[in-house]
């Protein structure tokens, strides 16, 4: 069984500190909600666990079994078997999405696949997220739309099987079909005991994945760490109630939002 | 396609009918004269493994085209000069992608006469650029007074590597004449951290994922080439990174 450890993790972007003491335990086989107000750092803490080049850690560890993950290059970290689909996937132009995803398919196994191996799991998996087979020859999310760049999030969660995988508004830009065709991957990965750490602003994702634990990102600590019933109360109350119950200041965002609550914000977004 | 040495190429190479050449091992010193008579649609691609330098002067006579496919894999130096004079309603596209690096120093110069009415030029050039290597692509198109309806497009793409490496990219129009289309573009870049990010997460090794951007970004030129060409190119790239 994998456990990720995150201990006092503190790291800052361009000198301007982000993270200020995270402290997080994730074992394979949960679920955990991430949530947190716009700009708290929730992206931060799933790109630092992944070691993206732009984030410097000033302090803390973060152990998957005890290892120390922080000193792995990004790519080493990938075959230990940490997954990270991201809020806004690059697009890679000239890089054939089926070429890279085949070059990841052969780090993650022991010797590479042939190319009938290939087109069969290639196959299987871009009809279980329901992709058009075509997407899948075209330039690496050259020109996908938000809601295909997502799936081919998805997709390749699905070809590398990770233990643990960080999911960063996997669903945004999802219409309803979709979403359930996201949620349906998770569950059945879920069932065969993938660790997730999951960061959405909707109660709908929730609903569909049903997450054991929930977490509150606020000023780059984890403030909250309770049940799954957390997300339900902030998709109805917003993020004051921190502030009253435990005493938590919330920073806003520079850019004037008069409120910190989402409720509002989440049903808009499902009708469009 | 058919095969040609760059040894037989005599002073002045006739193109006179339609057909498609292919060059490998374009490399040494030499000064080259191409000539398209009337009405001819060829295209001439050429595989540099050492390094090339000289001049090469196409002409391409009234309602012809000529389509170049350039690829430089050369570990040496290369300074290849093309120029190309169109008559009326002539055309050339020209595709370059060169693989620059280990201190080498390169400079390709593609200028363009436009010499009549209704002619076209696409000049598409690709690099990348590594280990202290320095890589230029300039030249000029001109498009000149009592050449109109002509077109012409000028782009320079020079993919960066590492801090000690260089990469310039000046293409230059120069226009004498009002009913015309002329544009240019010219990126000298590094290779996005983000993008490295990104296939590193899925497991991809620093190299690995320079490879497969850098063969993303040369790859346009595999078009002009036979298949067990493009296999030689695709190991060339691989064995490079
Ligand atoms: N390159 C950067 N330069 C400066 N600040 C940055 C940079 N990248 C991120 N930040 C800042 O770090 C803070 C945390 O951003 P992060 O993306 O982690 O927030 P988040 O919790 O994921 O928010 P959201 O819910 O909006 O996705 C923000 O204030 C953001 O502006
Ligand atoms: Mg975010």
């Amino acid at each position: 069984m994998s456990t990720l450890v995150i201990k006092d993790l503190c790291a800052e972007v361009e000198g301007k500190p982000i993270l200020k003491g995270v402290n997080l335990t994730l074992s394979k086989g949960e679920t955990v909600a991430l949530l947190g107000p716009n700009g708290h750092g929730k992206s931060t803490l799933l790109n630092v666990l992944m070691g993206h080049p732009k984030y410097k850690v000033t302090k803390g560890e973060v152990l998957l079994d005890g290892k120390n993950i922080l000193e792995m290059s990004t790519d080493e970290r990938s075959k230990l078997g940490l997954f990270l689909g991201m809020q806004n996937p690059s697009e890679v132009p000239g890089v054939i999405n089926s070429d890279f995803l085949r070059a990841a398919i052969n780090e993650h196994s022991e010797k590479p696949v042939s190319t009938y191996q290939f087109y069969k799991l290639l196959d299987s998996a871009t009809k279980e997220v329901k992709m058009p087979f075509d997407l899948a020859t075209r330039g690496l999310n050259e020109g996908f739309s938000g809601g295909e760049k997502k799936r081919n999030e998805i997709l390749q969660l699905l070809l590398l099987n990770p233990e643990i995988a960080f999911l960063d508004e996997i669903d945004s830009g999802l219409d309803v079909d979709a979403l359930q065709i996201v949620a349906d991957v998770i569950c059945k990965l879920e069932d065969k005991g993938m660790g997730f750490l999951v960061i959405s602003h909707y109660a709908r994702l929730y609903d569909l994945i049903k997450p054991t634990r929930a977490v509150v990102m606020i000023n780059g600590r984890i403030a909250v760490d309770a049940g799954p019933e957390v997300a339900q109360r902030i998709d109805k109350q917003g993020y004051e109630w921190i502030k009253t119950e435990l005493g938590i200041e919330v920073a806003k965002e520079e850019k004037d939002m008069n409120t910190v609550s989402i409720g509002s914000c989440a049903v808009k977004e499902s009708i469009k | 396609m058919k095969e040609l040495l760059l040894d037989n190429i005599s002073d002045n190479f006739v193109f006179d009918k339609n057909e498609n050449f292919f060059i490998n091992n374009f490399d040494g010193e030499k000064d080259i004269k191409i000539t398209l008579n009337e009405d001819v649609e060829s295209s001439l691609s050429m595989l540099s493994l050492s390094g090339f330098k000289g001049n090469i002067n196409i002409k391409i006579n009234k309602n012809s085209r000529l389509e170049i496919y350039y690829a430089d894999f050369a570990k040496n130096l290369s300074k290849t000069n093309v120029s190309v004079s169109l008559e009326e309603g002539a055309k050339v596209i020209f595709h370059l992608a060169s693989l620059t690096e280990d201190n080498s120093n390169k400079s390709f110069t593609v200028s363009v006469d436009h010499d009549a009415i209704n002619t076209y030029s696409l000049i598409d050039n690709y690099g990348v650029v590594k280990g202290n290597g320095k890589l230029v692509f300039d030249g000029t198109s001109y498009i000149k007074n009592g050449s109109a309806k002509s077109k012409t497009r000028q782009s320079a793409k020079i993919m960066v590597f590492d801090e000690k490496s260089i990469g310039i990219a000046k293409p230059v129009l120069k226009i004498d004449e009002n009913d015309i289309e002329a544009s240019h573009g010219a990126v000298v870049g590094k290779i996005s951290d983000e993008h490295l990010f990104y296939l590193m997460s899925r497991g991809l090794s620093e190299e690995k994922a320079k490879t497969l951007i850098t063969y993303g970004y040369l790859k346009p030129i595999m078009n002009g080439f036979d298949e067990n060409v493009q296999k030689t190119i695709e190991q060339l790239i691989e064995g490079r990174m």
